[in-house]
């Protein structure tokens, strides 16, 4: 398993490596001069110079690239453009934001993807069948933002039942300790706070996690379907073991696999719908920031947030498959 | 924006030239797919014939601003009192003009490095394959903002930044199949009489490739005409304002969500029907044309 | 069934969730206001823009402000009472309030004022750029400062030296830009001119030292691109103006529909500017109310610059003022909610005319471009697309209604569109556009601040790049203006300005729009203002109507 795990790791350096290279280029062959491309109306004489001693422009390229390199290893992330601020300290205060809500669309999907997905194996070409699969159609063929309007619009303006904007009411006034406000709430001792901070989670949850329900339901029902036509299955019920236990043991357990490795690669898409979803429900999340950012033309801004974002997916992914590993005891590394 | 890990086996590659004949008829009783023919052709007549149907032209501000649906516009007018259901169906050729070139594109860049890497494989096939691990982690519509920013805005741009995006679908599929196809009986027999290896990819193994890549070209062509509206939503569509793309639309009518929700909601359903197509069609073309999945 | 108990669990939450739509009642201690935007930063000076002025100004307090509601009454905040001012029209007395201290303790005296207006006259190079109004006002800074000194007479006087007359100075004084904060905490935060970096000086970007003045408000925290909070200060020196909320939190909010929303469900209590098509939503919402600032202090325009044809001859400039349908442009995007345009400045600024502009007349802009020569009728026309100016509601839209309007006289238009902050400002202003739209929000409700400061000065001696747009006799008649001593002489001149401009029709003037607030019913007190000099110490909260 640790052969595996470092040999995983070691297969993620080129592809960061890559990453690397393709924004380093994305910075570099801005049309026109760096200078006037990257810092447009905010440029003086001072901070273009200070600009083209950041990114070394006057050295050869190879050299630009191996400081780059190792700028960004040591945490420099650039600054950005429009108020001078690192990306570092920018992002860190975002990234709760939207951690938080692609892990309450995540909850959202899988929630409720699993339980539809084997509800809808049950009863193949059954009505429900038939309605589920409509559903995760409409899932997929939906755009988020569309989702997300028609969500706020019924939801929350026309019936009022859950706010719109924001991550939490802004009149409560509490302190931020790990941006995470459904821990932070907890940690003011504040229950009702947390319960405000949940509603205000549920529409953008709901819109960004569509596309991941629409999914995990297919894939769900597919294995499950597929799991149960297998012959350890028909097996364990010829023994007359329960349609529960059967269930339990043997058709959820594997079932889950394909599950997991969908999970992993709709990370990605959970991340670039957030730029979508953050914009419609006023979200304080990377995705809103990053619009901004590409507004202003704030490059040094988009060219990390790709290269977080990017790296953050291949670690879930990472992740994801060591956890199959760990699930599915016939694959031993 | 959505699943661009592959969804299709690439075994399926390996069947029979008459699969087609087969598969057409087993389409044709597909009732899904058959839905998402008509919703596909409604989308494809309303994109080619929008000259002929629109009553109006797209910027003709014929009407009052921001009426209901009525006789006069079917679809109610916007804010300049420009017809919505003449915007909706010009909308639909800006949607297909992105949408196929941007496919077609992609095609053309990811099967070409896909056949290398899967035709030659080796160092070759690694760092290809490398490549599109890297563009393949990037969200695509991250990836298409990138683009669209670094080049300005415009279709051909827009084309570009989809393209891009979904090159790399393409590749690793090709790849995948020509793979399987390696070591297909009739490849092992047409190398073993002596064929040159580029002539064994083009006459034996692409042909038999084509199926899967057929079937995903159809899904992505749903994802693409998605993500060219979250483009347009985010401002990042066509130059000129005055062209009637789906998403800029979308932006504009969000304002008017309240007192004029039918814009939004005609809009919206534009969109959701050309995707539902395509999803539907290529849905139905993997299950006729995979023989494993009979059931 | 596991699936069962997921999916009961799931709309069990769902359900609770739902159901508490009765939230922890709402503060009525605490105001939270949207802004169109962020502010930028946190230091009076090195600031440039309305979002942060409006936090500022509840913050830091200059020597003279403007009354509550008036864009032009001046009165003394700082200053125990207006200016004196010497026979030759240099020098300006101030006497200082006696007793004041800044939010860090520091003593408000001579030498704090005398500190801050040394900062103002001696901005870093590097600096300048971040603090547009200290040079606009005073023409420049070190030596070309129109500032030549301030000293202090005694611990509570202070004498402000000019170095030609300028008959605005104390009305520019009113603006935020101009606060006095504590200097000790400038210097805690490096924002006493000695850091020429930006992103160093913590005064400016939220950290230490940043916006300590004397108002009725203290600076609490800045989360960039989500909220500003400030909070009351107990010790204000004006006991009867005490703030009677304890905090006030301001939230960025670029999108209309989002801030009307949010004004509707109860996200936000006070919405600084809504769009003028959601006037009539909140009319119609009995727990909301629009809250009308009254007359007008902003012009919009459609700008042209003379070194494009075919926009360089006048008779097409002409041809496209009476191409223009004003009045439908008012109805179709401010709901009314504007005045056409009679002159370059809103009609409330001292001195301003009714110049009898071009009206709508198709007919007759079709015959002006046919007697004006010009073949090539096709023009570059942009606007910014990722903002909403309360002159301008939607750019989009209005571009694509007024180039509708300029090809039904036989223009052709070709569109182009840039970003507000970065770019379409930066090259406007550097001459890049042939047409383009842009208005003006009043600073301070002299002629001046539109005629020349935003529109048709000259730069170096030779007209600004802007709008390329050539007459002498104009500069010469605004300078003279601005040095005259006696008002009859400056009214004289001032009209004079007007209809030369007039002459020329060097832009074409569209409307003055009367931006409007939003708020909640229990928001009470509030004053609002055309110039957003809006106070909120005089805000209350009374939640027991709801």
């Amino acid at each position: 398993m640790a052969r595996y795990i470092i040999r995983r790791l070691l297969a993620a350096i080129p592809v960061l490596l890559g990453l690397s290279l393709v924004l380093f280029a994305y910075i570099r062959l801005l049309p026109g001069d760096p200078c006037v491309a990257i810092l447009g109306q905010h440029r003086t004489v001072e901070s273009c110079a200070k600009l083209r001693e950041h990114l070394g422009l006057d050295l050869p390229l190879w050299q630009q690239y191996v400081n780059y390199l190792t700028q960004t290893l040591s945490g420099d992330f650039g600054n950005s453009v429009i108020n001078a601020l690192p990306f570092t300290q920018e992002f860190t205060v975002r990234f709760p934001g939207t951690l938080e809500l692609t892990i309450g669309a995540l909850i959202f999907a899988i929630g409720a993807g699993i339980p539809l997905g084997r509800l809808a194996a049950r009863r193949v070409g059954g009505w429900a069948d038939g309605l589920i699969t409509g559903i995760s159609l409409f899932g997929v063929s939906i755009p988020v933002f569309v989702l997300g309007l028609a969500l706020a619009v019924i939801f929350g303006v026309a019936l009022g039942w859950l706010p719109t904007q924001g991550r939490i009411d802004a009149h409560f006034r509490f302190d931020s300790i790990t941006g995470f406000l459904l821990i932070d709430t907890l940690l003011a001792g504040r229950p009702d706070y947390f319960v405000d901070a949940v509603r205000h989670l549920i529409l953008p949850s709901i819109a960004l996690g569509s596309i991941p329900l629409a999914i995990i339901t297919r894939i769900t029902r597919a294995s499950v379907i597929e799991v149960a036509n297998e012959d350890y299955v028909r097996t364990a019920r010829a023994k007359g073991l329960a349609g529960k236990k059967v269930d339990q043991r043997h058709v959820m357990r594997n079932a889950w696999l394909p599950v997991t490795t969908v999970i992993g690669l709709q990370v990605g898409s959970l991340l670039g719908g957030a730029v979508l979803t953050e914009t419609v429900f006023v979200w304080n999340g990377v995705g809103r920031w990053v619009v901004d950012a590409i507004e202003n033309h704030d490059y040094p801004i988009i060219q990390s947030t790709i290269l977080v974002f990017a790296a953050f997916f291949l670690i879930v992914n990472l992740l994801v498959d060591i956890g199959y590993a760990f699930l599915n005891p016939r694959i031993r590394y | 924006m959505i699943m661009r890990g592959a969804l299709v086996d690439p075994v399926m590659a390996s069947a029979p030239s008459g699969l087609w004949r087969d598969a057409l008829r087993r389409l044709r009783r597909n009732r899904l797919a058959m839905i998402g023919v008509a919703c596909m052709t409604l989308f494809f007549a309303a994109a080619i014939l929008a000259p002929v149907i629109a009553p109006y032209a797209s910027n003709d501000m014929s009407g009052p601003s921001l009426s209901g649906p009525s006789a006069a516009h079917l679809f109610g007018t916007d804010l300049l009192g420009r017809d919505v259901f003449s915007r909706v169906l010009y909308g639909a050729q800006i949607s297909l003009f992105v949408g196929v070139f941007a496919v077609v594109l992609a095609l053309i860049i990811g099967t070409t490095f896909g056949a290398i890497a899967g035709g030659y494989g080796g160092r070759v096939d690694g760092i290809i394959m490398r490549a599109t691990d890297v563009l393949l982690s990037i969200p695509t519509i991250l990836l298409a903002i990138g683009i669209v920013t670094w080049l300005g805005q415009g279709l051909p741009q827009l084309v570009l930044a989809i393209a891009v995006g979904y090159a790399p679908v393409f590749a690793r599929l090709l790849r995948g199949s020509l793979l399987a196809l390696r070591e297909a009986d009739y490849v092992i027999a047409a190398r073993t009489i002596g064929g040159s290896n580029s002539r064994i990819l083009m006459r034996h193994m692409l042909p038999n490739a084509l199926t899967p890549l057929i079937v995903q070209a159809t899904l992505v062509l749903a994802t693409a005409i998605i993500d060219i509206a979250g483009l347009g939503f985010l401002g990042l569509g066509p130059a000129d304002p005055r062209t009637p793309e789906w998403g800029t639309m979308l932006v504009d009518a969000r304002r008017f969500m309240q007192t004029a929700p039918h814009i939004v909601f005609f809009i919206g359903g534009a969109i959701v029907i050309s995707a539902i197509g395509f999803n539907l069609l290529g849905d139905g073309l993997r299950e006729s044309l995979d023989p494993k999945l009979k059931r | 069934m596991k699936h069962l108990r997921i999916g009961a669990l799931l709309s069990a939450i769902l359900v609770v969730a739902a159901a508490c739509t009765g939230t922890p009642a709402k503060s009525s201690t605490t105001l939270v206001v949207a802004l169109p935007g962020d502010i930028v930063r946190t230091d009076s000076m090195l600031t440039d823009d309305s979002n942060s002025s409006y936090v500022i100004q509840q913050v830091v307090e200059g020597l003279v402000g403007l009354a509550p509601g008036s864009t032009s009454e001046i009165v003394p905040v700082l200053a125990t009472a207006l200016p004196t001012v010497s026979k030759d029209g240099l020098t300006y007395t101030f006497k200082l309030r006696e007793g004041v201290k800044f939010h860090d303790g520091t003593d408000f005296n001579a030498a704090a004022v005398v500190y801050n207006y040394e900062r103002f006259r001696t901005v870093p190079d590097a600096l300048q750029e971040y603090s547009y109004y200290t040079g606009a006002v005073f023409g420049g800074f070190g030596d070309a400062s129109n500032l030549e000194s301030a000293t202090a007479v005694d611990d509570y006087t202070v004498k402000i030296k000019l170095r030609t007359v300028s008959s605005n100075f104390v009305l520019t004084q009113t603006l935020p830009v101009f606060g006095i904060q504590s200097p000790t905490a400038l210097a805690l935060g490096l924002a006493d001119n000695s850091e020429t970096d930006i992103t160093k000086i913590t005064g400016a970007q939220g950290g230490a030292g940043a916006m300590v003045g004397t108002g009725p408000f203290k600076f609490s925290s800045w989360v960039e691109g989500d909220s500003v909070e400030i909070v009351r200060n107990d010790t204000y020196w004006n006991t009867a103006a005490i703030a009677k909320l304890e905090a006030v939190i301001f939230k960025p909010v670029a999108e209309e529909t989002q801030r009307v929303n949010g004004l509707a469900d109860g996200t936000y209590d006070l919405v600084q500017v809504i769009a003028p098509a959601d006037v009539a939503t909140i009319a119609a919402n009995t727990g909301l109310q629009a809250i009308d600032r009254g007359s007008s202090f902003n012009i919009f325009c459609l700008q042209m610059n003379q070194t494009y044809a075919p926009v360089s001859n006048p008779m097409i400039r002409e041809a496209i003022a009476y191409a223009i349908d004003k009045e439908s442009l008012i109805q179709t995007f401010y709901a009314g909610a504007a005045d056409v345009a009679k002159n370059w400045m809103p009609m409330n600024v001292q001195y301003a005319l009714d110049l009898e502009l071009p009206t709508y007349d198709p007919a007759k802009a079709m015959e002006l471009i046919a007697a004006s020569g010009e073949t090539d009728l096709t023009i570059d026309f942009w606007y910014p697309n990722d903002v909403t100016r309360p002159y301008m509601p939607d750019p989009k839209g209005l571009f694509e209604a007024i180039s509708a309007q300029l090809e039904a006289v036989g223009f052709t238009v070709v569109a182009h569109d840039a970003k507000w902050r970065s770019g379409y400002l930066d090259q406007e202003a550097a001459g890049a556009y042939e047409m383009w739209l842009l208005g003006w929000t009043g600073d301070w409700a002299g002629p001046d601040n539109f005629l020349s400061t935003a529109f048709f000065h000259y730069v170096d001696g030779k007209p600004s790049p802007e709008f390329a747009y050539k007459n002498d006799k104009l500069d010469a008649t605004m300078a003279a203006a601005l040095a005259a001593t006696s008002d009859a002489q400056a009214k004289k001149l001032w009209e004079k300005a007007q209809n030369l401009i007039r002459a020329d029709l060097p832009t074409v003037p569209i409307a003055n729009s009367k931006p409007q607030a939003g708020a909640s019913i229990d928001v009470k007190g509030f004053v609002g203002s055309a110039g957003l000099n809006e106070y909120l110490n005089l805000v209350y909260l009374d939640r027991t109507g709801n």
